[in-house]
């Protein structure tokens, strides 16, 4: 019994997820003591990580599944755009907020059914697929918007508005609430269900888990499905904390996405990763920009920084898993 | 041998009749019949690119053949996809590695066919017993059903991947080069493998190019060419020597 516990532990805690679990506890402690005025650790700051940082993150969640599943979503930027402004547009005719959300959410599943049915049925690589949507969707919406910003009021629904974006007893962002939750039921899928036996199936040897039978197409696509939805999801939820539509909304998030996946220890061939690790790697992505920011350096440095923890990650999981099965 | 079991083999477990396949241009399969016996170990030998893994791709629903039919326990079936393969009893041992490296030996064995509790969650306990149980029925001794795949030996790997074909009753097993890049120690635990199966009444089609792990192991062979058939000889009548031959000798037409 205890055997089995302690294997459980050890396998949450892999290798992976504590080299992550480190660099992410080395950036808070960095941050912490290095921030003008401690400002990182100011209950101000918190809230900003973990309040509007959320977005970001929530979508990480999904990019890392599908990652795991062997395939990439570089339109997650533009799913979302595209879907804040059907949101908005719902809401300009007067729609009830709620419905306009789950119409949302449609378009949103719709618009990942896509790139996973191109993907699996034309089997284009989902890095080409997505990067046609990805210049399509945002196409489409500046086209629809030409590029205007477009006002959205709060007060119609507030209820919505405290379900997205309230504070928990007045501290706790709903978003972090959201981000937690999401990451627990994709964790609990990925690696407790079935379906999560059969992403992991079709990331790490699609011919075995066609052979066992695994329609590793339509488990492809209903990851696709699950990035849109989650596109969606946050594309609604930004647009009640902002009280606009841009149409730079997610701009930039497609590859962040991809870095935070990464970062936790996500392979980019697929098969490897877990939602711990992604979820970590969300919140470290979003912690180096915000770190940054409050450092006052200059902005292209975060991306020069990104690149060396990514690439630091990367090369020290290898290390460590070279060395694992090297002893094993 | 007594009449009664005599009769028994006169039966065919799976028949296959006039098969033929092409790759575009490239016909792999030119008019096969070829059948299996219960309890039978057949093998199934020839030169490269002779089409013994087209011919049982297509038995196991990997492929679609152009033309012929299929028969299984004398009932014509459509074969489609692995699953009705599947579900006939017919489990096939790829010889591209059918595992999942980077996954654990008991998600190997039931990927697929996780059994589970309600909502969908995979029951692991019963995963990691049954995986245990069903490697030591075949006398593999693994310390943990939570071991990756990529963590194993090659002898262990195809013990896996074997198991998993008899953990779901199956009728009928194909092992499609169970023995290449093995060790003389790891291959003879894979022919050890193949003794337990036929004691089990299970029949095994058995793809080779080493003619002696196939012939102490095998009741009946049968030899492919180019895509046709060669011969088809019971043990008794033949020879390493004789089979040898009949794989480097080209099709002959008469
Ligand atoms: N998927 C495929 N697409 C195109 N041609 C194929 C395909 N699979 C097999 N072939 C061709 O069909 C022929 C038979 O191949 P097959 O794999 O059945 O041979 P084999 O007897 O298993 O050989 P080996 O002993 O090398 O495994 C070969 O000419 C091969 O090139
Ligand atoms: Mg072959």
């Amino acid at each position: 019994m205890s055997d089995s516990k302690l294997r459980l532990v050890r396998s949450f805690f892999n290798y992976r997820f504590f080299s992550i679990f480190l660099v992410f506890v080395a950036l808070l402690l960095f941050f912490g003591f290095f921030s003008p005025h401690y400002r990182f650790t100011s209950l101000a700051n918190i809230k900003i990580l973990l309040g509007p940082g959320s977005e970001f993150s929530i979508i990480a969640l999904g990019v890392g599944l599908l990652m795991v599943s062997g395939e990439f979503d570089l339109s997650v930027g533009s799913i979302l755009v595209f879907c804040s402004f059907m949101f908005i547009r719902l809401f300009e005719i007067g729609m009830n907020l709620f419905l306009a959300g789950f119409i949302t959410l449609g378009l949103g599943a719709l618009l990942g059914f896509l790139n996973g049915f191109i993907t699996t049925k034309a089997r284009i690589p989902s890095f080409i697929t997505t990067l046609g949507t990805m210049m399509l969707w945002r196409g489409v919406t500046l086209l629809l918007s030409l590029g205007y910003t477009r006002p959205f009021d709060t007060e119609v629904s507030p209820l919505l508005g405290s379900i997205l974006t309230g504070k928990i007893g007045g501290v706790i962002p709903a978003q972090a609430i959201w981000f937690g939750a999401f990451g627990l039921v994709l964790g609990l899928v990925l690696h407790l269900h079935k379906f999560g036996n059969w992403i992991y199936a079709t990331g790490d040897n699609k011919q075995a888990a066609r052979a066992m039978g695994i329609n590793t197409d339509r488990v492809k696509t209903i990851c696709f499905m699950i990035v849109g939805v989650l596109c969606a999801f946050v594309a609604v939820m930004q647009i009640v904390r902002v009280s606009t539509f841009t149409s730079r909304a997610g701009d930039g998030w497609e590859l962040k996405a991809i870095a935070a996946s990464v970062v936790g220890g996500t392979s980019l061939m697929g098969g490897i990763g877990s939602m711990a690790g992604v979820f970590l790697g969300a919140l470290t992505i979003t912690v180096i920009e915000n770190g940054l920011v409050l450092l006052r350096i200059p902005y292209f440095w975060t991306y020069i920084i990104f690149g060396l923890v990514i690439i630091s990650s990367v090369l020290s999981s290898l290390y460590l898993e070279r060395k694992r099965l090297g002893r094993d | 041998m007594t009449s009664s079991s005599g009769s028994e083999e006169e039966r065919s477990l799976a028949r296959m009749t006039g098969v033929e396949k092409w790759f575009g241009k490239v016909q792999a399969l030119k008019g096969i019949d070829f059948e299996v016996r219960p309890s039978e170990v057949v093998g199934l030998v020839g030169d490269n690119g002779a089409g013994k893994s087209t011919l049982i791709k297509v038995l196991s629903g990997y492929h679609l053949a152009d033309k012929g039919e299929i028969y299984f326990e004398e009932k014509r079936v459509n074969i489609t996809s692995s699953l009705d393969a599947r579900k006939l009893g017919i489990e096939t041992v790829y010889q591209e590695q059918a595992l999942a490296p980077n996954m654990s030996i008991s998600r190997n064995i039931f990927m697929g066919r996780e059994p589970a509790k309600p909502l969908g969650f995979m029951d692991k306990k019963s995963m990691d017993r049954g995986s245990m149980e069903a490697l030591e029925s075949i006398g593999l001794h693994l310390r943990s059903p939570d071991a990756l795949i990529a963590t194993l030996s090659g002898g262990e790997r195809q013990g896996v991947a074997i198991v998993r074909a008899l953990h779901f009753k199956a009728k009928l097993v194909i092992l499609d080069e169970p023995t290449i890049a093995l060790s003389v120690k790891e291959a003879r635990e894979v022919l050890d493998f193949i003794k337990q199966l036929k004691r089990e009444g299970i029949s095994v089609i058995f793809i080779t190019h080493n003619l002696y792990h196939v012939f102490p192991s095998a009741d009946r062979f049968v030899v492919l060419g180019l895509g046709e058939k060669i011969a088809d000889v019971e043990k008794k009548d033949t020879s390493i020597d004789e089979l040898a031959e009949l794989i480097v000798k080209p099709p002959s037409h008469d």
